[in-house]
């Protein structure tokens, strides 16, 4: 598929990042997350297009599987009202207070605690300790 | 040249919600018995068993002491069941004694949201043993060696709803095959299973400390704890499959912030999710990937809450930060709608298969698959810190930014014009 952004022309594999999509689409709704954080590898490394076309794209695309993955879950009786008015405004209220922080702490050092913090998470779910 | 392309993407946009509308109306399931309904009636009572409560109002749990009359020479137990009902599900993939993987799921919506069999003081060790088995125990196995199967009446009368899961049927999302309805003996057993996905530990369900005297009278003291569902409790004292109590009725109530939260069937002060979802979500905005990937698996190691409900719940918090991320982009045409409704449409089936795969793995599994996706995450999050990675990204992102700038520029200039990077 031929992707023409602002523009430029990308030669676009769009078979391996239809699959590629799917599969995230499924593990992430399936585990609750939003795929954001492989979505953008997908398509920056997978499909060679470049950051300025990614961020909205990928942004879009991750919102149907958002949104059906939210649909079904409330179909399956996954969804408690209460819970959701309690974490709802605590995400908003989030996406607010960070831009504030941004500016303040380095990125990279951001980054860094997030894979320490992620490990040690993640070796405590894997019952390593 | 882009209108008709811009025209072309609404219009599959149109057609994609479309088709969740339509698909959300075919694949629309009834919860007829979700949160609190009166649970079935247990066996009668005898007039040889007496029970009474020093107090029937607790709140936000507390202590009660049991005190009653048995035959002599009996030891007692005590069942206690809460009115509030919740949902647990069971997905059974384990090779039966045909070597056949049966693909079953069982499914109900009866289960008492809290739930303890008390037992003799002298029964402690063995108690202690089952505890010792640790993820491995079964519940059916325990209430043996306890000697409880006679205390066991409550979830053991829930209606149970088998369905028979297939491949195929995972992958249109449905549940399968609504099997015909288990017998008396097998949804006995069925619902040991579910007590154990619903409870998790042994310590959740059993506890001693019933003290009889050799004439027959007996005394306990039960501890409801903090966290559990408001409304109305039972307390039956049993000595065997006929001999048991009328049951007394209590009531447990609970008050702001603390709130029942009715399909995970556990009570929480509002202000700590709150707080943790303000503290995950920001730092998860910061690092660049959503607070879900912290958030959930730290939901179900904190609380007592389902995998199902956490997941459930989670997604949805981020459609509005999605939404209006979208509109900001789409207002200065920094998305290109073919590429994203494309890969867009490719997860939309996935969304649809994944949530229905949530209640067919256990709790376990799903930490265990959790504490893989990020380890992956955190390789990705190293990589992004590596110097190679960050050369690159700083160029790239300052051609981000420049092509931003540009189409912020473009959509003020002259609305209609293709900006150009």
């Amino acid at each position: 598929m031929i992707v023409n952004f602002m523009g430029q022309e990308f030669k676009v594999n769009i078979v391996l990042g239809c699959l590629g999509a799917f599969l995230i689409a499924i593990v992430s709704s399936m585990f609750g997350f939003g795929g954001g954080p492989f979505m953008v590898p997908l398509m920056t490394v997978g499909l060679r297009l470049p950051m300025f076309v990614v961020v909205g794209s990928s942004l879009l695309a991750i919102f149907f599987n958002t949104l059906m993955g939210s649909m079904r879950h409330y179909q399956f009786g996954n969804f408690d009202l209460l819970l959701f008015l309690v974490m709802f405004p605590a995400a908003i209220l989030g996406g607010y207070i960070a831009p504030q922080i941004a500016k303040r702490v380095s990125p990279l050092w951001v980054k860094r605690i997030a894979v320490v913090g992620l490990t040690i998470l993640a070796l405590n779910l894997l019952g390593v300790y | 040249m882009h209108k008709p392309a811009k025209m072309m993407g609404l219009a599959c946009l149109v057609a994609a919600f479309g088709l969740i509308g339509a698909v959300a109306g075919l694949w629309a399931e009834e919860n007829p018995n979700a949160g609190t309904s009166p649970g079935p009636q247990p066996p009668a009572a005898s007039a040889a068993l007496t029970l009474k409560v020093d107090q029937v109002h607790l709140d936000n749990g507390g202590q009660i002491t049991v005190s009653g009359q048995a035959p002599a020479g009996k030891p007692v137990m005590l069942e206690m069941w809460a009115a509030a009902r919740v949902r647990a599900s069971f997905f059974d993939s384990k090779p039966g004694k045909d070597g056949v993987i049966p693909y079953k799921l069982y499914l109900t919506y009866e289960m008492p949201a809290f739930y303890r069999i008390v037992l003799p003081k002298d029964r402690q060790a063995a108690l202690d043993e089952v505890k010792a088995q640790g993820k491995q125990w079964s519940f059916g196995e325990a209430l043996k060696k306890l000697g409880a199967e006679a205390a066991f009446t409550q979830p053991a009368q829930a209606a149970i709803e088998t369905y028979q899961a297939s491949f195929l049927a995972s992958v249109i999302g449905s549940r399968g095959d609504l099997l015909p309805k288990l017998d008396d003996k097998e949804s006995r057993r069925r619902a040991m299973q579910l007590v154990k996905t619903r409870f998790r530990s042994p310590g959740k369900v059993f506890a001693t400390g019933v003290e009889s005297a050799p004439d027959g009278s007996f005394k306990a003291v039960i501890q409801l704890p903090e966290g559990s569902a408001p409304g109305d409790y039972f307390v039956a004292a049993v000595v065997d499959q006929t001999t048991r109590s009328q049951p007394v009725k209590l009531d447990n109530a609970i008050t702001f912030p603390i709130v029942y939260m009715s399909n995970a069937g556990t009570s929480i002060n509002l202000f700590w999710p709150f707080l943790l979802s303000l503290a995950i979500g920001t730092f998860g905005v910061l690092m660049g990937a959503g607070g879900g990937f912290i958030l959930n698996p730290l939901l179900v190691s904190i609380w007592p809450l389902p995998h199902t409900i956490v997941a459930g719940t989670v997604m949805p918090t981020v459609l509005f930060s999605q939404g209006s991320g979208i509109y900001n982009y789409s207002k200065i045409k920094f998305i290109n709608w073919k590429l994203g409704v494309t890969m867009g449409l490719a997860m939309l089936v996935g969304g649809f298969i994944g949530p229905k795969l949530t209640e067919l793995i256990t709790l376990d599994q799903f930490k265990f698959v959790f504490g893989w996706i990020l380890l992956v995450l955190a390789a990705l999050m190293l990589w992004q810190t590596t110097p190679g990675y960050l050369a690159k990204n700083k160029k790239e992102q300052e051609v981000l930014k420049q092509c931003k700038l540009m189409a912020e520029q473009a959509a003020k200039a002259r609305k209609g014009e293709a900006p150009k990077c």
